[in-house]
């Protein structure tokens, strides 16, 4: 990650303020910077959305393609996610440089995404065992401001809502399956995305936690949470993350506060997600005009 | 992903036989009755055989048994960072988990794959906090865990392992670090799931089933390391971390047990020498 | 939880007066064919004489001197500017500083104040101690001292004014915004000491009392802020990013006025585009009848 450097005495300032409940920027622990977000900029792919919450900025793509079903899950279409940090955001992604957190990213994406409950695969199966809709999932990190899980989760989660599968339909002939795919841009199957899940990053400093952390914050946070929290309250894929230990309350409580940030944060991008589609053709698309 | 050019590996297409076998039964009847296969209460652990020091050339190492979940786990080091980067006081922490080909179900391959890492970085993070990183600067200790068999809580058992091996090679720590894993089903919490036991998001499509493993620091009652897969309650996820934290708690003189056991055979066997 | 969709925030092209710059150019634009002219920063000779932009920015011209001032650049140094750096390294009797020029500047042993400001020569012993005095990530205020051959800045510290940065914060602007002042320091009546570096550094503290202003940064107040000096302190931070956001010159006044216009508002809606847009338009129009 972009690394910041700090005085111990910046650090000190930012840990009172988190106890203080006034960070840096006049926010309160639990306040999320504003987000701004497109869906559907990117017109090579099935579905995308662009990201940005203050200096990050994130955009995901998806692709869907035909594929074998694996033979474990043979009524079940597939999911998978790539993770790019592009050198644009920091030189120090040039290279191999950026790989290690691309992976961390994928990983708990992964992670958050793996369970039948909250994101459906069997809606992405054309003919069990033989064809399925496999969704590759493309996050490109533009830029890095901090807080890149969680961001990351809502452009996968808009851009997977704004995706539109193009329907099939299996007719079969004297044992030969014939698979017609419609080309009409209106006679497409969406990606329920309903219940899965964003994910919040509660960060621990001094003796409190917050959400949405800047970078600065970062650079004072020893252990952090991350857990996917869907719609309905539950909890997909918890992780602790860094060099620090956390006591078993002050867990209870980060992760309650994750809980309330998750349904929170859900619904007010579902919200902004249907507003987009009321606005429908009459939005002007913005792109990366900005 | 890459490949492996100096291996010949099996047949690309080939897959486990096992997977057409339906597993349902157990899973069911854990999930149905709350009756466990092994016979085992919910919150009763498998019998554990632990033993520090069985790796002769490492500088530490251990070897944990939890019926047929086999794991070693051998520590070298500190030694000079080979990697130089900034100045720091901090020493490093490397971990490699990794699962021996033929350690599960389903054969693994020899490079590691996105699960192992995955493993690899919940390792290190559960570690970091209980070694006296501060204590070798410049230097660098590396964790190499592989498991030998694998049935069920391979995490919990790599992190209990690791730590005795880390306090092995006498690297100073602030405390060990026991693991634990649990299974969530919508209503139950099961301590130390077995393989079959576990959760596998293939199988189970009910939401409200997962699993989580903690890793914590006894005498300092603090949380290295939690992680969970699958979608569950909050209050059973809670109630499930409770739950380790409790086993780790009880564990606890195992792993110390099995540390102090390692020391007194070199002061005895120096003895006679 | 604020989640809006881009385009619904898009018309913020309505400042109203975008004044027409007149003496814009780009790399390779013509200034002039007449060769009476010197060459200055930001240009150079073609083969047939004619003097041509190699930034893009804007023409200055002083007598027969032409330079083209870039608007985003990297800090050029100019000696007696205050800057705001960070210590990146510690090295045999000097201080890598980070300070957004071009190189990393450095800070001699010789050019700090001791710690108690005791004058004289520096021996093996404070060697030693440099990195109790001043460590990686730490931050200082000081002055260029000189330009190097290379041009690389050198810092000094010899003023009580400058020295190492106690609690507060920094945000981190472009140079060009910075306007030249007689003072970069200033002690605003709302309760904050806000330093504006020539390097686009920009550091936010509260200001601290009398007497412990006076000892170069060697004993930092560590204890907690109060909660309403930490408040002013982020409202002025958000107001310095909202200025520089907009590419709005930032001075006392500014920073004084977008403040005193951001009072109606939460510190954390400052962040907010409409508010801030909103802030500043009455900002600039209280700029423009006071005539600052």
């Amino acid at each position: 990650m972009a690394e910041v450097d700090l005085s111990d005495a910046e650090k000190i300032f930012i840990k009172h303020g988190v106890q203080d409940n006034c960070r840096e920027d006049g926010r309160g622990c639990e306040d999320y910077r504003h987000i701004e977000l497109e869906t559907g900029l990117l017109s090579n792919t099935t579905g995308s959305a662009r990201v940005r919450l203050a200096n990050t900025d994130i955009l995901a793509g998806v692709k869907a393609e035909l594929g074998t079903p694996s033979p474990d899950k043979p009524n079940k279409g597939r999911l998978e996610f790539f993770v790019d940090c592009s050198a644009n955001a920091t030189p120090v992604f040039e290279g191999r440089g950026g790989e290690e957190l691309a992976a961390e990213i994928g990983n708990i994406l992964t992670r958050t995404y793996d369970c039948p409950s909250c994101f459906d695969l069997e809606a992405l199966c054309i003919i069990p065992e033989e064809q399925c809709w496999i969704l590759y999932v493309d996050v490109l990190l533009l830029e890095c401001g901090g807080n890149l899980f969680d961001v990351a989760s809502i452009a996968v989660k808009a851009a997977l809502y704004n995706t539109k599968i193009p329907k099939v339909t299996v007719s079969r002939d004297e044992g030969l399956v014939e698979l017609e795919i419609s080309d009409d841009p209106y006679d497409v199957q969406r990606v329920e995305v309903q219940s899965a899940p964003c994910i919040v990053t509660v960060c621990k400093i001094g003796h409190s936690h917050v959400v949405d952390a800047s970078l600065k914050e970062e650079a004072c946070c020893l252990a952090r949470l991350t857990m996917g929290v869907t719609e309905r309250r539950t909890v997909t894929g918890v992780r602790k993350e860094g060099s620090g230990s956390l006591d078993p309350a002050s867990l209870e409580d980060m992760m309650q506060t994750g809980k309330r940030v998750g349904e929170l944060l859900n619904k007010s991008l579902m919200d902004s997600l249907l507003e987009e589609e009321r606005q429908g053709s009459k939005k002007k698309p913005v792109g990366f005009l900005k | 992903m890459p490949t492996d050019s100096r291996r010949i590996n099996g047949p690309e297409d080939s897959f486990d036989p096992s997977v057409l076998l339906v597993d349902k039964k157990t899973r069911e009847k854990i999930l149905r009755d709350g009756k466990r296969k092994d016979g085992r209460k919910p919150e009763q652990v498998r019998p554990i055989f632990l033993k520090a020091g069985i790796i002769s050339q490492a500088r530490g190492s251990a070897y944990i048994e939890q019926n047929e979940t086999k794991v070693m786990c051998a520590v070298y080091g500190p030694r000079e960072v080979t990697k130089k980067e900034e100045f720091s006081m901090k020493g490093q922490l490397t971990c490699e988990f990794k699962f021996a080909t033929f350690s599960c179900r389903v054969r693994r391959q020899y490079q590691q794959d996105n699960e192992e890492r995955d493993y690899s970085c919940q390792l290190q993070d559960a570690l970091e906090p209980a070694v006296r990183m501060d204590k070798f600067p410049k230097a660098q200790v590396n964790v190499y865990v592989t498991v030998l068999q694998n049935d069920g809580s391979p995490l919990a058992a790599s992190l209990t392992c690791a730590s005795v091996a880390l306090a092995n090679a006498g690297i100073e720590m602030y405390d060990l670090v026991v693991g634990c894993s649990a299974r969530i089903t919508p209503s139950e919490v099961f301590i130390d799931p077995t393989e079959s036991e576990d959760y596998k998001a293939e199988n189970d499509n009910e939401a409200g089933n997962g699993s989580v493993t903690l890793g914590l620091m006894p005498s300092l009652n603090q949380v290295s390391a939690i992680t969970s897969k699958g979608e569950v309650e909050f209050e059973l996820l809670n109630k499930g971390t409770k739950q380790c934290v409790d086993v780790c708690q009880k564990l606890y003189p195992v792993l110390q047990q099995a540390v102090a056991k390692a020391v007194e055979d070199r002061l005895s066997s120096d003895h006679v020498t | 939880m604020d989640i809006r969709v881009s385009a619904a925030a898009k018309d913020r092209d309505t400042r109203s007066h975008v004044e027409e710059i007149e003496n814009l150019v780009t790399p390779g634009d013509i200034i002039t064919s007449d060769s009476g002219f010197m060459r200055g920063h930001g240009t150079y000779n073609s083969e047939d004489d004619r003097l041509l932009a190699s930034v893009a920015g804007v023409v200055e011209r002083v007598n027969k001197l032409i330079c083209v001032k870039p608007l985003k650049t990297r800090y050029n140094g100019e000696i007696g500017d205050v800057v705001i750096g960070r210590i990146i390294e510690v090295q045999q009797r000097r201080w890598k500083v980070e300070t957004h020029a071009k190189l990393d500047s450095s800070l001699l042993l010789s050019s700090v104040n001791l710690p108690g400001g005791e004058l004289r020569r520096r021996s093996e012993e404070d060697e030693k101690m440099m990195r109790e005095y001043l460590k990686e990530g730490d931050l200082i205020s000081a002055e260029v001292q000189s330009v190097f051959a290379d041009g690389s800045l050198s810092l000094h510290t010899r003023s009580l004014k400058y020295g190492k940065l106690g609690q507060g914060t920094l945000v981190q602007v472009s140079p060009s915004l910075i306007k030249r002042r007689k003072t970069h320091f200033h002690h605003l009546p709302c309760g904050a000491t806000i330093i504006l570096g020539n390097n686009g550094y920009v550091w936010i503290c509260p200001t601290e009392t009398e007497e412990m202003d006076q000892t170069g940064g060697y004993e930092l107040n560590l204890k907690p802020v109060q909660r309403s000096d930490r408040e002013v302190v982020a409202r002025l931070r958000n107001c310095v990013q909202l200025l520089a956001a907009q590419k709005m010159q930032l001075y006392d006044t500014s920073v004084l006025y977008t403040y005193e216009a951001s009072l109606n508002f939460k510190i954390k809606d400052i962040l907010k585009p409409e508010i801030g847009l909103e802030i500043l338009e009455q900002t600039q129009h209280r700029l423009e009848i006071e005539g600052t």
